[in-house]
């Protein structure tokens, strides 16, 4: 066989296995749009909650945020492949979602939600368990620091009066759904220019 | 000196070596994301892919998203072994020359 094969090729079929398994791990999936599209959406029902003080201005922007989130989703997904990186990831954003659309129509339903400083405090508690989830399994340090951030915005909501509350909610919005979103963006788009087709 | 191992043919073809290489890493994929990834055209690529079904090295699964037809592929336990097999033979011959 070594007579056939140069050592050379022998070479480059073992950096070719290398080169196509780290590809194969390289996550697929980009996901900086929904964090800005869910941050614009978190934006458009503070404010239509604010001014137009309509107790359907959250139901009914969630709502429509989902909608929208499921149809790019649906539309993005097609020649994909699945990874256990990308389906834990995933089961996380789930989990937070279906736990969000239990939790505050239930309190909202009941009365119990008039205290800005609940909802907060509450909302951006568990935004920052999934960011940290997210960031653990994907060893991404920059959005494990948006889970500092959200945790520190939980905390500062408990002691802080309730337009301050509003204020550190808006900003942590800004930095962990706009400005990491956008950033995420612009990381998949350099991934994209740099990994160009492995010719086998 | 030991006789050298023989390297398995079916893997030993470049762009089959790469398929099962990509799909070492994930769980399962697409015709067209496997496509996109070796760079390869429809033909070649579905009858390698074909071969490596044929040797029990892949599984495929047809469905439908949005009525449009998907095809996934996804290593059998046989093709990760062969493949494991492949790295040491190829180890082997090489010897000393891999880090070289």
């Amino acid at each position: 066989m070594k007579d056939q094969t140069t050592t050379q090729d022998l070479k480059d079929r073992l950096t070719l296995i290398e080169n196509m398994i780290s590809e194969g791990r390289r996550t697929t999936e980009s996901w900086g749009w929904t964090f800005v599209l869910w941050g614009m959406a978190f934006y458009v029902a503070l404010a239509w909650d604010s001014w137009g003080h309509s107790a359907w201005a959250w139901p009914i922007t969630m709502t429509a945020a989902v909608v929208v989130t499921v149809v790019l989703v649906s539309i993005k997904t097609g020649g994909e492949a699945e990874t256990t990186l990308g389906r834990a990831v995933g089961s996380v954003w789930l989990a937070l979602g279906v736990s969000m659309f239990l939790l505050f129509p239930s309190l909202g339903i009941a009365g119990k939600l008039i205290d800005p400083h609940l909802f907060i405090a509450v909302a951006s508690g568990m935004l920052g368990m999934a960011n940290a989830a997210s960031a653990l399994i994907l060893r991404w340090k920059v959005q494990f620091g948006c889970a500092v951030i959200w945790w520190a915005a939980a905390v500062a909501a408990s002691f802080v009066t309730g337009n301050q509350a509003a204020v550190v909610f808006i900003i942590a919005i800004f930095i962990c759904q706009i400005a990491f979103g956008v950033y995420g963006m612009i990381q998949e788009a350099g991934a994209k220019s740099r990994r160009g087709t492995a010719h086998a | 000196m030991p006789d050298l191992p023989e390297l398995n043919p079916v893997i030993h073809g470049k762009l089959r070596l790469a398929l099962l290489s990509l799909l070492a890493g994930i769980e399962e994929a697409e015709f067209t994301w496997l496509r996109n990834k070796t760079g390869s055209t429809d033909g070649n690529l579905g009858a390698q892919l074909a071969r490596l079904e044929e040797a029990g090295y892949l599984r495929v699964k047809k469905k439908f998203v949005n009525r449009k037809p998907r095809t996934l592929y996804r290593m059998t336990d046989a093709g990760r072994q062969a493949l494991t097999e492949y790295i040491q033979a190829l180890k082997q011959i090489l010897g000393t020359a891999i880090d070289t």
